[in-house]
């Protein structure tokens, strides 16, 4: 296999465990083959040392220097539009669409079963049709 | 303690390509084609050009980083192998009765008689790929020559292998079929 996210000052982590987890942040230093020094000033996370064990490794990077001190990171980090291009990415959209499914009340599910009534009754009779034409 | 990354390069010369996918290397050249299959060792095997071949070992120990060059030789063997081709020559060393060599099935199956003068025949089949062919040049001497070193050696072992000597003195009983050279079939 060939490997493409490489740990590096820059690259942006998702922590998974821990009273961070969820949350996006940046690689700003390396201590050792496990453990690095994260910061995430945009989304709350403080700068503190993070075991690879505790996070995963996104496609996105920014370019900053190593060890760039926290207020220089979050101009950095807005004017390379970080989180704007997480958003787009699948993998955030499905967390979002995960998190508002977790969310949903009992009459949301309602709705939402009524919706996909309609849809299917519209998909339903635009193949009746296509099938009547063959 | 484990390195970052460990690296070589294997540099492909003109007229043979390669090919790599998920660690199985197809080494194509004038003299045929060569498939290994390197999933026994965890590596990262790249192309990197059409005349560079990259391997690369992340976060080694000791022995991890010593496959690195292992299996560049491999790689490197498969290149020479189907360009150049490996030719491995044997010798019949005797003292008193004549080993007796027939090559059948066009040069895949040796058969070896008369060994210390014994009844028994010695059948060794040739391994994929390998041809086995009397010597011209010099007497008593056999060729095996082949694309793939692991089985032209391999065959030539098993022959020297068949013909050892039981129950007697090997300082005194020296006969056999012993390899005395090495080298490329193509030499320049």
């Amino acid at each position: 296999m060939v490997f493409s996210r490489f740990v590096e000052v820059g690259r942006v982590v998702l922590i998974t465990y821990g009273p961070d987890a969820g949350k996006l942040a940046v690689v700003v230093d390396i201590i050792d083959h496990s453990r690095v020094i994260v910061d995430g000033p945009t989304t709350g996370v403080a700068r503190q040392a993070i075991s690879f064990k505790r996070a995963t490794l996104t496609d996105l990077t920014i370019s900053i220097p190593r060890t760039i001190g926290t207020p220089a990171l979050k101009a950095q980090i807005e004017k390379q539009d970080l989180l704007g291009r997480w958003s787009k990415t699948a993998w955030a959209q499905k967390i979002a669409k995960r998190e508002a499914r977790a969310k949903l009340t009992d009459l949301d599910r309602f709705k939402l079963m009524v919706a996909r009534k309609q849809r299917r009754a519209i998909v339903g009779k635009a193949l009746g049709k296509i099938r009547k034409s063959k | 303690m484990r390195s970052i990354i460990q690296e070589n390069d294997i540099p492909i010369p003109e007229g043979v390509t390669v090919d790599v996918k998920a660690r199985l290397v197809r080494v194509k050249g004038p003299r045929g084609q060569l498939v290994k299959d390197f999933k026994h060792v965890n590596m990262e095997i790249l192309r990197l050009s059409k005349s560079k071949l990259k391997i690369k070992v992340w976060h080694g120990g000791r022995k991890h980083n010593a496959c690195i060059r292992t299996i560049s030789s491999h790689i490197e063997n498969m290149i020479t192998g189907v360009t150049k081709g490996f030719e491995y020559k044997m010798r019949f060393v005797y003292a008193h009765f004549p080993i007796n060599v027939n090559i059948i099935s066009d040069g895949a199956e040796v058969e070896i008689r008369n060994f210390l003068g014994e009844k028994q025949i010695r059948r060794i089949k040739m391994l994929n790929g390998v041809k086995i062919d009397h010597s011209t040049a010099q007497k008593d001497e056999i060729i095996l020559t082949g694309n793939d070193i692991d089985n032209v050696s391999q065959s030539a072992a098993s022959i020297q292998q068949s013909t050892t000597v039981r129950n007697k003195d090997i300082r005194k009983f020296l006969d056999g079929i012993y390899v005395s050279e090495k080298g490329l079939l193509v030499k320049d």
